[in-house]
């Protein structure tokens, strides 16, 4: 009984909470017994809430009962990447550098989901600074729920973990080059990147300041829509907001009939796509024309040279905001994260700027065949979650490298690099039983149409229903 | 372009200050090398028309 609650969607639990057939106390107590019973092995959080949690959730139930107006996500227990400032709860980044710093306030993200009436469970381990890379964790190696001795991808790999494994009802993640939708792809989950602009980063520690973008990763696309309308909109502090759209669930139930979706060549039959990652992309593709939508391939020559552009702006961005603490206490960066700096900051500014110019000629690309497309199609990553071993063994060569670090973030950093919202959402699983992301990828302000177009291949699939073979 | 030399990579480190030897060295020259690759084919595009900022704020407002 209690795997199936909490296996049960945010809205879901929200609904049973508010109709008092479900307790928000028995809704923490199953996420909290969740994450004693398995999280020594997934290693999902940094901080656990867990007499916070409680309190707030008998509080929760006493406001039910009183028949006190309840908020949308009233009693359901959310927890957030260790990247968000949460007050009086540590905010470590993922680093010791940051190991004993405690907040004063909520960032906006934060406040707007617990003004919402949703439960802090706790805070998610990720990489360190939220930059990938990563060798030791501070709290923990992160795993792969369909089998720990893969990678879950990052920076939000516990949110990944939490939201796939039902260790939380839903997760929010921030997205620079994919951090969001990496995780998703490999744990299995809903992964939504919003548009630049779209919601607030007060309070979320930056990693770049162009691309950053928090986002919710959860088990269904109604979450996050439901997280997405719940966090999205100016908050006064953050200078680059746009009013956010009504509701960017509006169009869920609208199906994919009348769709257009461009399937990026490039990108699903690319040299580097696995064969089994290709071959899922483009049944999701058939299915969105078997539910109605007008599919055609498109081209968009530059995006395999992604990875490389957004790692040249993204990490001297970084490297930028690190200098000071860099130049003076670089020991006490994990190794994986120092390399990664260093390198960024040693680019020459020649190479930056024609970086930036791809970026805009990218973009143009991007924003180009979303003028003749509502959404486009392309994997997640090329290949489902490899052994965590390969990512930790050192680095040989240049051409290692390019491979290593480039090539995966050709895959989701388009979307980045235009600046349009895009999601993660299950579109198979290998012969070995790992998930398999299919990437939607929309206009910009126009989250409706991208869940529009999500929601109906979510259902139409089924994929989202499957739950990890966890041990504990 | 040819390739960054670990001596090379470390001089210009100290040069803005930053300390760097052993694995670190190794793996900053790699990772310089492989941005270097990259990068240069990107001077083969025709990229005149390219929208010299980005992400235009006032498409935001």
């Amino acid at each position: 009984m209690s795997e199936e609650l909490a296996f049960r969607s945010a809205a879901d639990l929200a609904r049973l909470i508010r109709d008092g057939k479900v307790s928000p106390v028995e809704v923490v107590e199953t996420y909290l017994a969740r994450i004693d019973r398995f999280d020594g092995t997934l290693r999902a959080y940094v901080t656990v809430c867990r007499e916070r949690a409680l309190e707030e959730a008998r509080a929760a139930e006493v406001a039910r009962s009183r028949g006190n107006r309840l908020g949308p996500l009233h009693g359901v227990p959310f927890a957030v990447k260790d990247q968000f400032d949460t007050v009086g709860i540590p905010t470590t980044s993922g680093s010791r550098l940051h190991a004993r710093r405690v907040p004063a306030a909520d960032s906006t993200v934060v406040a707007r989901l617990r003004e919402a009436g949703g439960i802090l469970l706790g805070k998610l381990n990720l990489t360190e600074f939220a930059l990938g890379g990563t060798l030791t964790y501070p709290a923990g190696q992160p795993r792969n729920p369909w089998d720990p001795s893969r990678e879950t991808g990052g920076s939000s790999s516990g949110s990944g973990i939490a939201a796939a494994a039902a260790l939380a009802a839903a997760t929010l993640g921030e997205d620079t080059g994919g951090s969001v939708r990496s995780p998703a792809g490999w744990c299995g989950a809903v992964g939504l990147r919003p548009t630049w602009g779209l919601v607030p980063r007060t309070g979320c520690v930056p990693v770049a300041w162009s691309m950053d973008a928090p986002g919710p990763l959860t088990r269904t696309v109604e979450d996050a829509a439901l997280l997405l309308g719940l966090i999205a909109g100016p908050d006064g502090r953050d200078p680059w907001l746009r009013t956010a759209p009504a509701d960017p669930g509006a169009d869920l139930e609208r199906g994919a009939r009348g769709l257009s979706v461009g399937v990026v060549r490039e990108l699903v039959d690319g040299a580097d796509t696995m064969p089994e990652v290709a071959a899922a992309v483009r049944d999701a593709a058939e299915t969105l024309r078997e539910l109605g939508a007008a599919v055609a391939d498109v081209s968009l020559p530059l995006v395999p040279r992604a990875g490389a552009v957004f790692m040249a702006l993204a990490d001297s961005e970084a490297a930028a905001w690190h200098q000071p603490t860099l130049a003076a206490r670089a020991d006490e960066y994990d190794a994986g994260t120092r390399r990664r700096l260093i390198a960024a900051a040693l680019l020459p500014t020649t190479l930056t700027q024609q970086a930036a110019r791809a970026r805009a000629a990218i973009r143009a690309e991007v924003l180009g065949a979303l003028t003749r497309f509502d959404v486009l199609v392309a994997p997640t990553a090329h290949t489902p979650a490899p052994p965590i071993a390969g990512a930790q063994a050192p680095v040989t060569s240049g051409a290692e490298a390019a491979r290593r670090f480039f090539t995966r973030r050709s895959y989701t950093t388009p979307a980045s690099l235009a600046g349009v919202p895009a999601v993660s959402l299950p579109c198979g699983f290998t012969a070995g039983g790992l998930p398999i992301g299919l990437q939607l990828i929309g206009r910009r302000f126009d989250e409706a149409t991208l869940l529009r177009a999500a929601c109906a291949y979510e259902r139409a699939a089924g994929w989202s229903g499957r739950r990890p073979p966890l041990e504990g | 372009m040819s390739e960054l030399t670990p001596a090379e990579v470390s001089a210009q480190a100290a040069a803005v200050g930053l300390s760097l030897d052993g694995d670190d060295l190794l793996e900053v020259t790699h990772r310089l090398n492989a941005f270097l690759a990259a990068l240069a084919g990107l001077a083969a595009l025709d990229l005149t028309a390219a929208e010299p900022w980005p992400t235009s704020p006032s498409d935001l407002r």
